[in-house]
Order: C-alpha cells, then structure tokens, then sequence
C-alpha cells in the first residue's frame, strides 16, 4: 500500500524551476532515499510533503490524505528530522522532547514514557537532564531525532541527519534508521552520501535539478550501468598530455582525475586495458594499483548527468 | 492547547533569560532611583511655602493719635488680615524708612491726612507705600492693600453711579459658597522627581517590550526551532498567539513589579486609580508589542528590528519628554505623536489626583492607537506571515 504518492509535483521561485514535475511513490514500511547534490531540490521537496511549502502544482498525498487539504491531519503522521538542528539550547533535553511531544499532543503519563522511550532509543537517557549546548554534535543530532520519533509517526523524514558529525555517531543513526523501520515507521531518508543510501535503503530515487532522475532498488539502479565498467589506476606522474590521450580513446566514454588516482568508464576493460597500460607507459606514468570496480550509484549519477554527486 | 503550551514555554524560556530579567526588572528600578534622587531639584516643583506675616509700618501722615484712620485701622484689626500683616504704628515717615532699613519692618504704609474724610466725601482713596528688600513680603503686603483700596474704590464708584442706595446691598459673603474650590492635582501638590522618572521609566520599558518581542520571534527562526514547529499540526496562528501571549504575560508582570517595587522601595505614589493605571499599562503592552511585531515581520535580521526598535524607543522617550519635561516648543508639539506621550501624562495626571474627565481623553487615543497599530499588525501578518 502506498503512503505517500507525489504526482508531477512542480515548484517555483520566482521564475527559477526548483522541483520539476517529480513523481515517485512510497510504499508502506520501506527506508526511500532520496539521493542527489546540494541544490538537486531533496529539502524543497521534502517540504512541500511536509506542508511547510505549498507545490505550485501536482498532488501530495500522504496516508490518502492531501497536504494542500488536511494539511493538520498529514503532520500528525509525519515526523521531520531537519536538515539544520532544530532545538532549544536553553531548555533541558527532555524538556525539548516534552515540548515538541506536547505539540504533537501527547500528554500526561503517555508524554513521560514517550520522553523517556525517544531519549532510549537516540542513547541518551542519562543526559536528559542537561542542556543541548553541552552536547557533541552527534549527540545534538540524535536529540533531533529523539524531537521527531516520539509520537511514533508513521512517516519519519530525515533530511540529511548526518551531516557534520563523526562516524560513530553517523554509524549509530544509521543503525536507528534500520531500526525504526523495523519498528514500523516508513523513512524518507535524503542525503548526497551515496554509500549512507546504498546502505541503508530499499529504494532510491536519484535526483538532479529538481528532477527525479533514477528510481529504483539499489540493484536496479545498478542494473542500468551494469554495461560500464569503471578502472581506477592509481599513478605517479599523471600529465595532461596522458588524460587528454586517454580521453581521445574512443572506447573509454569518461575520465576522471581524483587526487593521485584516474577513474575511467568504458563498457569492457577486458579488451582495452592493454591499450591503456600502454598509454600510461608512453608517457612514463608509473602504475601503484589498478582496480576494475563495479557500477555503483555514484558511477550512475556521474553516466545520468556527467557530474558527480559532490560536484 | 498548542497556544497555552507555547506560551508556557515561551514563559520558561523567557525567565531563564539572566540578562533579560536584569533589563526588564532590575534596570528601571535602579533608573528610577538614580533618576529619581539626582534631579529632585530639576524636575518637579517644591511644596507651596508657608506665608509668614510682614511687619508693616504704619505711619499717619497727619501725625498722632486723633489723625489715626479708623478705616485703615478696621481693615488692620480684621483677623484674615493680621494673618499676613502685622502693623506697627510709626510716627514718621523718616522712622518707617530707617526701620524698613534696618529690617525692622519690611514694608510701609503712608496715610495721608484726612484719609477718611476724603474717602467719605465720594473721593478716591488713595495710600502710598514703601516697599521693603523682600519681593515676597512686599507682594503678600501689596496685595494685602491694594485688595483694601480697591474694595473702597469700588464702593465709591457704586456709590456714584448708582447713587447712597448701592450701599445698603448686602455684600456677597463667603458662607455663600460663590466659589467652589476646585482640586485640579492632589490637593495643591505637584509630583515628585521620583513620580516623574517612575511613569516616565515605566513607559520607557515598557516600549522596551518590543525588543522582547524581537528576541522571541528571531530566536525560533534562528534555532530553526521554527521550521519544526511549522511541520507540526500547529496553526500558525496559534504559534504566533501563543508566544506573545508569553511576552505579553512577561510584561505586565515588569510592570507590575516596577509599580509596587518603586511604591515600597523609594515611595513612589501612583495615585488614587490603580485600575485605570493597569488599564494604561495594558495598552502600552499591546501598542509597543504590535509595533514591535510590525517591524519584526518586515526585518530580515533581528539586529536590523533591534537597532530599529532601540531607536525609536530613545527618540520617542526623549520627544514625549520623559528624560524631562520639554518647554513649549515644536518638540513638545512632535511629542503628541508618540505612544509613550498619551499613556505618561495621563499617570501623572492620575498621580496629582486629577479628575476622570482629564484623563479619559488620553485614553481614548490610547485605544484608537492600539486599535489601529492591531489593524497593521493584522494585515502585515496575513501579507507575511512569520516562517523560516
């Protein structure tokens, strides 16, 4: 069953087109990621489901019901991890979850297990009592979510929970993101880590430009790239001249400088990596490693758009 | 529920502000103190002085005992007039003015001869008088007899035109009650410096309100606490009403806390009608608020809304005349277009007792000033709304 539907969903600033005519849908209790750089229009759209934007056109509808209609009634269901931290730095903890839960109309006895449960789950029962200035920013990141999972939505959108905090603390979300899906909660999860996508959900929509330009599950994705094949040769004495040959070469279709590494795609290196061993040779290259990778998402997003996810 | 449950957080968050409680509570104390006792001689007026009697020389022209007017002295022997003059019968003009001199006597009075005999013969009264060094006992003095002469003088004009008859008509007397003493402040007082900085410090903060107002609305767009909120099931309106309630809450408490400290503390009197005071206070709360959020909608940053609000605050205390009272001058005319104006001349006018009827005018334009800056504040909250 569906939980959340957008149909050619269109938004506008002045005369700048943000979300292009975008259509995916949501099934109920699946992690849906939403993957794409700065600027590709995942917080616009993630807005416009949560009713904080109005769509210029198309349809939003979540749980059957239409964000432009019921917008009240959609945001019971929804729970919203900000991209930014969402807190008050004077106020307690618990009493940031106590307010947020109480907006969300939990009261009484229900609010206090609810405090405790959200304070649980994000690890940080024992520091419920103090303020959110004395926290890490992993730790200010898991109260943000603690804010948003309390009323136990159905739909729990996470619009970049990770940025600028250390891989623990980004290990332990990604483990409360599985974990709350197996609880039950269907997650819109956005980010333009491509590996914390890969890794945590069941489907993917890939968007540029405010364009959705992929959807599927990770291996489907996959599935279209699966005839390019991507050789990463790591070499001292990378020139110009060697990159523009290897460019001329009229089989290999991209190629790449990452720091001391040359990233080439081509539909089999079975054929032509004797031709290129002889390229780096010619012009004195000296190989350190040579690796032939399989297609992954990023190779996906860099065949859709010829730019990478961090560009 | 969601407007309570915001105003009660928006409370919580409010008191645990260390440096906003100092401004709000602390600081118009301490301005009403320092202010208050250092300019106790600038502004306000001091107490009526007691009129003490002046010795007066009397001096009969004519010379002796059988030259003594009996009208001059039945005027001197009247009891409301040895209340301002004590007379002393002197023989000379030359001994009046050694005395007057001296300090013996600090004022004269020349009889001429025959002084009766001419009044009665339908002719003007006339005296002539020395004046002493002091101004003042030479206007209680002089008042004192030309009051005298003038009354002859009437009589003798009455007498003329209207022939002996005039004189037979009882005069008004005092038990009458032809005049009705009038209270137009507290019993002849004037206010105090204290009085004065206490309305015109209370006035002043609370316009200061609005800067309440600005840390209020910017810090949840800062904290992007703001942007959850508007992804809740909360109306914005009740958000918005929800936290100036807060504020407002806030205020009025500063406001009371301001009148019974500054009541208790330094004796301040804020006169005789508590209720319309609160009522003034109350209105001031709302008309600095809604300004305050009228420009807070149209700012981009809450430094810009601050300065703009710190401004206005200073130039419409300073323009109503609450850092002093202003002269007649076209500043004191500006002074009228300010909020602060109305509500401040109003509590002092409530301080020196005034009637309602001095006071319900202010409060009439009060209530149209708030009435129309909540028009404003309405449409400009519908035209922008309050969001990240």
């Amino acid at each position: 069953m569906a939980l959340a539907v957008l149909t050619d969903v269109v938004k506008r600033y002045d005369s700048k087109l943000i979300v292009d005519h975008v259509n995916f849908s949501l099934q109920e209790g699946e992690i849906f990621g939403l993957l794409g750089p700065n600027g590709a229009g995942k917080s616009t759209t993630i807005s416009m489901i949560c009713g904080l934007l109005k769509a210029d056109s198309g349809e939003i509808m979540i749980d059957g019901l239409s964000v432009r209609e019921k917008p009240l009634e959609v945001k019971k269901r929804i729970g919203l991890v900000p991209q930014e931290l969402a807190l008050y730095e004077n106020m307690s903890a618990a009493e940031n979850v106590s307010f947020f839960g109480k907006l969300y109309g939990l009261r009484g006895k229900l609010l206090k297990e609810r405090i405790q449960e959200a304070l649980e789950f994000t690890g940080l029962s024992d520091r419920a009592r103090d303020k959110p200035s004395t926290f890490s920013g992993g730790m200010k990141r898991r109260l943000n979510i603690a804010c948003a999972i309390m009323h136990r939505p159905r739909l729990i959108i996470m619009d970049e929970p990770t940025v600028g905090i250390d891989p623990q603390s980004r290990n332990h979300i990604l483990e409360s993101v599985k974990t709350l899906n197996k609880l039950g909660s269907t997650i819109i999860y956005t980010s333009h880590y491509m590996e914390e996508v890969a890794a945590v959900c069941d489907r993917v929509a890939i968007m540029d430009k405010g364009h959705i330009i992929a959807c599927g599950t990770e291996g489907e994705l996959r599935e279209r790239v699966a005839h390019e094949e991507k050789i990463v040769v790591k070499a001292a004495n990378i020139t110009p001249a060697l990159i523009n040959e290897l460019r001329q070469h009229p089989r290999i279709s991209r190629v790449e400088v990452v720091q001391d590494a040359v990233e080439m795609y081509l539909p089999s290196s079975q054929n032509e990596l004797q031709d290129i061993l002889f390229i780096i040779a010619k012009h004195e290259g000296v190989i350190a490693s040579l690796n032939i990778e399989e297609p992954d998402l990023e190779t996906l997003f860099l065949s859709l758009t010829g730019r990478t996810l961090r560009d | 529920m969601n407007t309570w449950t915001i105003m009660i957080y928006e409370l919580r968050r409010l008191f645990r502000s260390r440096s906003m409680l100092l401004n709000m509570f602390l600081l118009p104390l301490v301005l009403i103190f320092l202010l208050g006792a250092s300019l106790s001689g600038v502004v306000g007026m001091k107490e009526a002085d007691e009129i003490d009697p002046v010795r007066v020389a009397v001096v009969n022209a004519a010379g002796g005992e059988a030259g003594t007017s009996a009208m001059i002295t039945a005027f001197l022997e009247a009891p409301e007039v040895k209340d301002l003059i004590i007379a002393h019968k002197t023989e000379s003009r030359a001994a009046a003015e050694r005395g007057l001199r001296t300090g013996k006597y600090a004022y004269a009075v020349i009889v001429p001869s025959g002084f009766d005999e001419e009044v009665q013969r339908g002719e003007r009264a006339r005296l002539e008088f020395i004046l002493g060094k002091n101004h003042t006992d030479n206007l209680v003095a002089g008042t004192a007899f030309d009051n005298f002469l003038s009354t002859i003088n009437y009589k003798q004009s009455a007498v003329v035109a209207l022939g002996p008859e005039a004189l037979a008509v009882p005069p008004v007397t005092a038990e009458a009650g032809a005049v009705v003493m009038g209270d137009l402040n507290n019993g002849g007082k004037t206010y105090t410096a204290s009085q004065f900085y206490a309305a015109s410090m209370l006035m002043m903060f609370l316009l200061y309100t609005g800067l309440t107002v600005t840390g209020s609305l910017f810090s949840d767009k800062e904290n992007h606490t703001l942007f959850r909120i508007n992804s809740m099931p909360v109306k914005g309106s009740q958000l918005f009403i929800g936290k100036m309630l807060g504020v407002g809450l806030v205020s009025i408490l500063q406001c009371l806390a301001i009148i019974v400290l500054s009541d208790r503390l330094f004796g301040v009197y804020w006169g005789n009608r508590p209720g319309l005071l609160l009522l003034f206070c109350l209105l001031m709360i709302i008309a600095s608020m809604t300004f305050s959020i009228v420009i807070c909608l149209f700012s981009k940053t809450s430094a810009s809304a601050t300065n703009v609000i710190n401004v206005l605050t200073v130039v419409m205390t300073f323009v109503s005349g609450g850092m002093a009272p202003l002269p007649d001058s076209w500043v004191n005319s500006i002074g009228a277009f300010t909020v602060n104006h109305w509500a401040q001349q109003a509590i002092i006018r409530m301080m020196l007792h005034s009637g309602l009827k001095q006071i319900l005018p202010n409060l009439w334009v009060m209530c149209l000033i708030c009435a129309v800056l909540l028009c404003v504040m309405t449409v400009s909250y519908r035209k922008v709304g309050y969001h990240e």
